[in-house]
């Protein structure tokens, strides 16, 4: 049997640069979601707005995000803006639009289901105590809220790091990019290389989500 | 926009859409069967196995489908296993469906209170009596919206199948715009075909959503 | 049934706003960057690919190599502007001049008739035409040896490709996004021979133990050139100037000699190099 290509990553600055690449991918992701958690906090209230106009606009945002592969979006975006628009972005700009457009539509769902989920009598409380509707909504329904979407929105982080993998269909050089021209340049010495190079990537992946999504389990049943 | 590019391009996208339906569906039947599975050896309490659905319930729901995908494709037949592209898309799919089915039946299941669980024991019915007319079908009602949200997830994800050289309907977009640079008509016709596909089940899960009370998708 | 109305018009709504953002006419023709432009930036960004070698490759530390990539170098050292690589993939590279995100194309990039009314091509570097590669046991030298259910891999977006989409519509394609891809999934065993530029799969053939070159010529005899945005005359002239200069210092023989002698020796020099933008007997148009 020949090599698995595990001493091919150990060569040169093949660890780093697949490191690099990572670090990447989880930047975008990490813009994107401190972007989307402020817009879809809007969002949300938005989608729980009294007006049916607005409602109706939310909901379309939202369908359009539901029904569109964010790959579509992403060659939408990165090539369809400077044919109609005449803007050119940069492929990591035009990611983190998508990614955040996405993310917005998320988050405010979530926000909006956190919201709704506070029970009705908590608000007719706080009035009748005489607060005031800005008031109750900053001393008991936000703290309220807020508990219930930490969890979800550290989610979402990992659900932004495995998508922002399909970056690399845009021509941005992330991890699974680097693994492929790690595996080209080293396909005559080391031909099984692909398999060690893509069992790393997953692994990486793994690593960086997995630890993330445990911590929202936690909060998530410590916060329920 | 040139109308008679759309025209000849239909049929290619039409072609790329029962693909993607075909392979996109056999991807949420795995996933289903495979997320009953996982429920059951959970629920059951096997010893063992509940170990390894758990580590292999956190691996596919901790790893993105295109990474998964690669692995499946390019480098297990490095050791020896080859598969083909569309059982690959299918598997791939059923795989990453299944982790997350079985997640979706074990939060509708517990929304289940313990007593229900409790009584039917009680009452002497088995375990597996329990669970089959006790436990799922209430589960199955409450994890509906979460299920669709599922299907929808899955049938998307197939926007990455270029990568294992599947004729899904974005490869198409992009095999065509390659080769003949139209772009904005290519597009065009990749969203209106996505409407197609998805407005349909994406309207039956706002529906059920609104009927439930249930609220999530795309995860 | 409120609700069935009310999604309804949710679905409808959604369908126009896809629609409509799409539908919106292509305001932006003039997308890219004159040369004075580029030299003012200090930057130029050019277009290759990551993953074809010896053409166009990263290495072993992160960096780009290969033919097109020497030249590539070359021409940023005479602009005086850095180069920002930008990694392409074939069925990409007319998008990515249509949209300005690169100045010029240096990706291997195969002139066609359809192509040059996309895009416009300076004056070409090397000559090309299709071949396929197979493996020893079961070499396919003609198409006609490739069975009704085999499967012939080819990259979306290479001349290879609409070839055989055109002239032999019978053959079965198993389409790849990328290089890296392609000939990942030839190794594996996923289809019966790899159709490319006979140029690379020449190339592959000697780097890669157990495969041969059935059908080393296949179609024209094509030609590999810069390309520019339609319409960048500057910089289009610009390139056809430097070109016509390097010929005069046999600069694509010492290019040949950097890159690709290791993979082909020296057998190949004079049939694949063009100098100079002449090539040998006849225009440069195909066909």
């Amino acid at each position: 049997m020949q090599s698995l290509g595990i001493d091919v990553l150990l060569k040169g600055s093949n660890f780093l640069r697949l490191l690099t690449g990572l670090w990447t991918a989880v930047r975008i992701s990490l813009i994107s979601v401190a972007i989307s958690i402020a817009l879809g906090i809007l969002a949300g209230m938005l989608m729980t707005s009294k007006s049916t106009l607005v409602k109706v606009l939310m909901r379309v945002y939202l369908e359009i995000v539901r029904i569109m592969p964010q790959m579509v979006l992403l060659f939408i975006v990165y090539f369809g803006t400077t044919r109609v628009f005449g803007l050119n972005l940069e492929a990591e700009t035009a990611a983190i639009i998508v990614f955040t457009f996405w993310g917005t539509a998320e988050m405010g769902d979530l926000v909006r289901g956190a919201l709704i989920s506070i029970p009705r009598i908590q608000y007719e409380s706080a009035a009748a105590l005489g607060m005031s509707e800005t008031a109750a909504f900053r001393y008991v329904i936000l703290p309220q809220t807020v508990r219930r979407l930490i969890p979800l929105s550290i989610n979402l982080i990992t659900r932004m790091i495995k998508t922002t993998s399909l970056v690399m269909m845009i021509g941005i050089v992330e991890v699974l990019k680097v693994g492929q021209q790690i595996i080209e340049a080293n396909r005559k010495t080391s031909p099984n290389a692909a398999f060690g190079v893509f069992a790393v990537v997953f692994l990486m992946y793994f690593l960086i989500c997995w630890p993330v999504s445990r911590l929202a389990a936690r909060l998530e049943k410590r916060w329920a | 926009m040139d109308m008679s590019v759309i025209n000849s391009y239909i049929p290619l996208y039409r072609d790329a859409l029962l693909l993607t339906l075909r392979i996109g569906w056999q991807g949420v039947f795995w996933a289903f069967i495979i997320g009953l599975g996982c429920t059951l050896i959970r629920q059951l309490r096997i010893p063992v196995l509940r170990g390894v659905v758990t580590v292999y319930v956190e691996l596919l729901r901790n790893t993105p489908l295109l990474v998964q995908l690669f692995f499946l494709y390019f480098a297990l037949p490095k050791i020896g296993i080859r598969i083909s592209a569309e059982v690959c898309g299918s598997l791939g799919l059923g795989l990453l469906g299944g982790a997350y089915m079985a997640e979706t039946f074990r939060s509708g299941l517990d929304n289940i209170a313990p007593v229900q669980e409790e009584s039917a024991l009680s009452l002497g019915m088995s375990r597996y009596q329990t669970l089959r007319y006790v436990i799922f079908p209430q589960a199955a009602s409450a994890s509906m919206a979460g299920i669709l949200a599922n299907v929808i997830f899955l049938l998307k994800e197939t926007s990455v199948f270029s990568v294992i050289s599947l004729m899904d309907l974005m490869f198409t977009a992009k095999d065509l715009i390659g080769m003949y640079a139209k772009t904005i008509e290519c597009l065009t016709l990749l969203v209106m075909f996505y409407l197609i596909m998805l407005l349909p089940v994406s309207l039956l899960g706002t529906v059920l959503e609104r009927r439930l009370r249930f609220a999530e998708f795309g995860n | 049934m409120k609700k069935i109305r009310k999604n309804t018009i949710i679905a409808a709504l959604t369908a126009l706003g896809l629609g409509a953002a799409l539908a919106s006419p292509a305001l932006a023709d003039e997308s890219f960057r004159t040369l004075d432009e580029i030299k003012e930036s200090g930057t130029i960004n050019i277009g290759v690919f990551s993953d074809k070698s010896p053409f166009g490759y990263v290495g072993e530390n992160g960096d780009y190599q290969g033919y097109d990539v020497y030249l590539a170098e070359h021409l940023g050292e005479d602009l005086g502007v850095e180069i920002n690589y930008v990694s392409t993939e074939a069925a990409n590279r007319i998008e990515y001049l249509q949209t300005g995100k690169v100045d010029i194309i240096l990706a291997n990039f195969t002139v066609t008739p359809e192509r040059a009314e996309e895009v416009d091509f300076a004056l070409p570097y090397m000559n090309v035409a299709l071949g396929v590669v197979s493996p020893e046991d079961a070499v396919i030298e003609s198409l006609d040896d490739i069975g009704e259910d085999d499967q012939v891999i080819v990259i979306s977006g290479t001349t290879a490709e609409t070839y055989l989409v055109k002239n032999n519509p019978e053959i079965k394609l198993q389409k790849y996004d990328a290089y890296a891809e392609a000939k990942t999934a030839f190794e594996n065993g996923n289809g019966v021979a790899w159709a490319n530029d006979n140029t690379e799969v020449i190339a592959f053939s000697i780097e890669n133990e157990g495969y041969v070159v059935g059908i080393p010529s296949l179609g024209s005899a094509d030609t590999i050139a810069p390309a520019v945005t339609k319409g960048n005359e500057t910089l289009l002239n610009w390139l056809n100037e430097e070109i016509v200069a390097l010929g005069e210092e046999n600069f694509f023989h010492a290019d040949y000699e950097a890159t690709l002698l290791d993979t082909y020796g020296a057998d190949y020099e004079d049939t694949l190099v063009i100098e100079g933008g002449a090539v040998a007997g006849s225009e440069t148009e195909a066909e």
